[in-house]
């Protein structure tokens, strides 16, 4: 087997009836879920880049004139435990607009569409497992029948790494944004460190976009990483 | 060096792109084998049918095999507003030590990550299959017709669907 996966340690993800989201309690299993062994089921996975068309790489520039925001250029490395890049990695991206507005038709947010924004992107890592992301820093938004509940500016990931079980699906955040501190999903990541891992850096560069980077660690070691 | 540890996930949320979402649910077009459809409906645990659910499945071709380069063994179909998903594949093969089966990956708005599952086509012998204490039933899909197979997912409550953690 080439590859193996080491469970989850719940400190360090986000799982169950989280307080202040709602829905949880209506969609996590009561049932305590089931372990199995991994085989080659589990321990291989699909290779998608015939699959699945690959989109371009600037959502700011989807219009005739630039979208309405704070540019933004989003450097993304994509790495397994072991800290070695996944080349060929298939990274979808989606987020809201500058305003706080979706381009999914179930998003009531009173909010402005911007025709010049389109809010979705699916890259390819180059043989260093890096994506680059030209766009607008996402708006904050109200989220529908809470009690004051605003998500903070944040940007959704869906990932696969090497193996079935690297699947990855998740959510970046920004620095020094006051509604990260009261963000229920953020927030149910227990461990401080891995809350903060969750939270993209900010590099000072020359340009006319902000630089962000931001790591993120897929599951799927190389088994011989493992021998003595 | 310690490993790093990987990144937290997070829901989908409500907003994940229909055009993701639509377009990889037939695994079938130009694969050898035998054809099948697979449905079922997804319900929470008020039995509220649910909209826009996305899951995913990997499988082996007919032969048992995961590394079949004609054969991509991955596909993606969302729910209808009466929570019904379909996927067209072939039959998949047993593959070593293993009774044919498709692995499910679900992904939703108020699930805080990824829920893990697997359907069996029969009651049979599997160290999956195996691992589930109660309710394994569930996990093996009802025959609907020659080649169509009905695989309900009810994510919490009475006739909860068992799922796993890796």
């Amino acid at each position: 087997m080439a590859y193996v996966v080491v469970r989850r340690d719940a400190r360090t993800q986000s799982e169950g009836v989280v307080e202040g989201y709602a829905q949880t309690a209506q969609r996590w299993p009561a049932q305590p879920l089931a372990r199995r062994a991994h085989g080659l089921a589990e321990l291989t996975g699909p290779r998608l880049s015939s699959r699945l068309k690959t989109t371009g790489a600037d959502l700011a520039g989807h219009g005739a004139r630039r979208a309405l925001g704070q540019l933004i250029d989003l450097r993304v490395s994509i790495v397994d435990e072991d800290g070695a890049p996944v080349p060929g990695a298939m990274v979808e991206i989606w987020h809201c607009n500058a305003a706080g507005k979706y381009i999914h038709p179930g998003d009531s947010n009173d909010a402005p569409e911007d025709a010049n924004f389109y809010g979705a992107a699916r890259l390819l890592a180059d043989a260093a497992g890096r994506v680059e992301l030209r766009t607008v820093k996402p708006g904050a938004y109200p989220v529908p029948d809470t009690d004051g509940w605003w998500r903070p500016p944040h940007i959704h990931f869906s990932v696969w790494g090497r193996v079935w079980l690297s699947r990855l699906v998740t959510q970046m955040f920004f620095p020094g944004e006051p509604l990260n501190e009261r963000d229920p999903i953020l927030n149910a990541v227990r461990d401080p460190q891995a809350r903060g891992r969750c939270i993209a850096r900010f590099v000072p560069a020359a340009g006319n976009a902000l630089v962000y980077e931001y790591d993120l660690v897929v599951r799927g070691r190389n088994a011989a990483a493992e021998l003595p | 060096m310690k490993p790093l540890v990987p990144t937290a996930e997070m829901t989908l949320g409500p907003f994940f792109p229909r055009e993701f979402a639509a377009g990889a649910n037939d695994l079938a077009a130009g694969a050898q084998g035998e054809p099948i459809e697979i449905t079922g409906r997804v319900v929470q645990a008020d039995g509220r049918a649910l909209d826009n659910v996305v899951l995913e499945i990997w499988q082996a071709d007919a032969q048992g095999r995961f590394d079949n380069p004609a054969f991509c063994g991955w596909g993606r179909a969302a729910t209808d507003s009466a929570g019904m998903y379909l996927f067209r594949t072939v039959r998949p093969g047993a593959s070593r030590g293993r009774a044919p089966h498709i692995n499910f990956l679900i992904l939703y708005s108020g699930l805080m990550r990824q829920l893990q599952s697997v359907m069996f086509f029969d009651h049979t012998t599997d160290p999956v299959l195996d691992a589930i204490a109660t309710g394994r039933e569930r996990l093996v899909a009802k025959k609907e017709g020659a080649s169509r197979y009905r695989f309900d997912i009810r994510l919490r409550g009475e006739g909860e669907t068992p799922f796993f953690d890796d």
